[in-house]
C-alpha cells in the first residue's frame, strides 16, 4: 500500500514537472513571437524602438545602432554627447564622450549652438532602453542648428555589455 | 467564521492570479522599457534583458490565467512560487548593491517603487502562493476516494 503511495506521489510530481515545461515553453514561443521584431534588432545591435517616429519627420534625430557608432567613433568622425546626468557620466560614460546632461541643455538652449563645430555629426546616448533623454536632447541639438544628429539607442548598457571602452570621472 | 473558511481559499487564488495578470500586462505592452527596467538590475547582459523582457510577462499572464480559471493550479503556483524567488534574490541583490533603481514590477516609469518595498511585497505574494499550494492540496486530499 505504501508502495503504492510513493509511485502515485512520485507520478504526480512528474506530472506537475512536466507541465511546468509545458506553460514555460509556450510562454517562451509567445514571448519570442510577439516580440521577435524588438529582439531581432536588439540582436543585431540596431536600432529598436525608434525607427518609424523618427522617420516622420527631418526635426528628429535619427537612429543609430552599435555598429555604427563605434565605426564613426572608432573613426573620429562623430562626437559623442552623454545626456545623463553630470554624476551619472562621472560614474561611468563611453570613453571619449563628452557630457552634456539634458537639464542643462533645457536650461542653456540658447548657448548650445556654439558649443560643437557647426557642421559636426553628433551622437547622443544615455541609459538605453526606454531613456528617451537623448532623443530630447538630440531634438534641441537640431532646434540649435546642428543638421548632422543622431540617436544611439542602446545606450551605455549597449556598448558596455560589447566590451567597447568606457570611462569614469571627468566634468 | 465558515464563511470565509469556504471562500478565503478562492480569494487567495484569484487575488495572486489577478496580481500576475495585471503585472503582466503593461510589461507586454512595453517590452523596451520593461528590458530597461531589467538591465538596470546589472544582473542579465544586454540581449538577455531583452529576452528576459520578452518572455517573463507572458509567463506571468499564464500563470496568472490558470490560477483565476482554476485550471493547473499547482503547477502555476509553483511557477510563480519560483517567480517570486527570483523576483527577491535580484531585489536582494540590488540592495546589496545599493543600486537606487526602480523595481519595474508593475507599470514601466512614471513614479519610483523602492526595492525594498518591493521586496516586501513579493514576499507576501509569495506567502499567498503557499496558502494557494496548501489549499490545493487540502482540497486534493479531501476529494481523494
Amino acid at each position: 500500500m505504501a508502495r503504492v503511495e510513493v509511485i502515485m506521489l512520485k507520478n504526480s510530481w512528474l506530472g506537475t514537472a512536466a507541465e511546468a515545461v509545458v506553460i514555460v515553453a509556450i510562454s517562451t514561443v509567445l514571448g519570442l513571437s510577439w516580440n521577435r521584431t524588438l529582439l531581432t534588432g536588439a540582436w543585431k545591435g540596431e536600432p529598436t524602438q525608434q525607427v518609424e517616429v523618427a522617420q516622420q519627420g527631418a526635426v528628429l534625430p535619427m537612429p543609430i545602432g552599435l555598429a555604427q557608432v563605434k565605426e564613426l567613433s572608432d573613426a573620429g568622425q562623430a562626437l559623442l554627447v552623454d545626456a545623463r546626468s553630470s554624476a551619472s557620466y562621472a560614474e561611468e560614460h563611453i570613453a571619449g564622450a563628452l557630457t552634456l546632461p539634458l537639464e542643462e541643455a533645457r536650461g542653456k538652449s540658447a548657448s548650445l549652438r556654439g558649443r560643437f563645430p557647426a557642421g559636426a555629426t553628433i551622437i547622443a546616448y544615455c541609459n538605453g532602453f526606454s531613456c528617451h533623454d537623448s532623443m530630447e536632447l538630440g531634438k534641441l541639438l537640431i532646434q540649435a542648428g546642428y543638421s548632422s544628429v543622431y540617436v544611439f539607442e542602446g545606450g551605455l548598457p549597449e556598448w558596455r555589455d560589447a566590451g567597447h571602452p568606457v570611462a569614469k570621472g571627468g566634468k | 467564521m465558515s464563511l470565509l473558511k469556504r471562500y478565503l481559499p478562492a480569494a487567495v487564488r484569484i487575488s495572486l492570479g489577478a496580481v500576475f495578470i495585471y503585472a503582466a500586462l503593461p510589461k507586454i505592452a512595453d517590452p523596451a522599457a520593461f528590458a530597461g527596467s531589467v538591465a538596470a538590475y546589472r544582473i542579465l547582459p544586454y540581449f538577455g534583458s531583452y529576452l528576459a523582457a520578452a518572455v517573463l510577462p507572458f509567463l506571468e499572464l499564464i500563470c496568472g490565467m490558470l490560477l483565476v480559471c482554476r485550471w493547473r493550479v499547482k503547477t502555476a503556483a509553483l511557477i510563480i512560487a519560483a517567480m517570486n524567488l527570483l523576483f527577491i534574490a535580484a531585489l536582494a541583490s540590488a540592495i546589496a548593491r545599493g543600486l537606487d533603481i526602480d523595481c519595474g514590477c508593475f507599470r514601466q516609469g512614471g513614479a519610483k517603487t523602492s526595492p525594498w518595498l518591493a521586496l516586501g511585497r513579493d514576499v507576501l505574494f509569495l506567502a499567498m502562493t503557499a496558502l494557494v499550494l496548501r489549499f490545493e492540496k487540502k482540497d486534493a486530499t479531501t476529494a481523494a476516494p
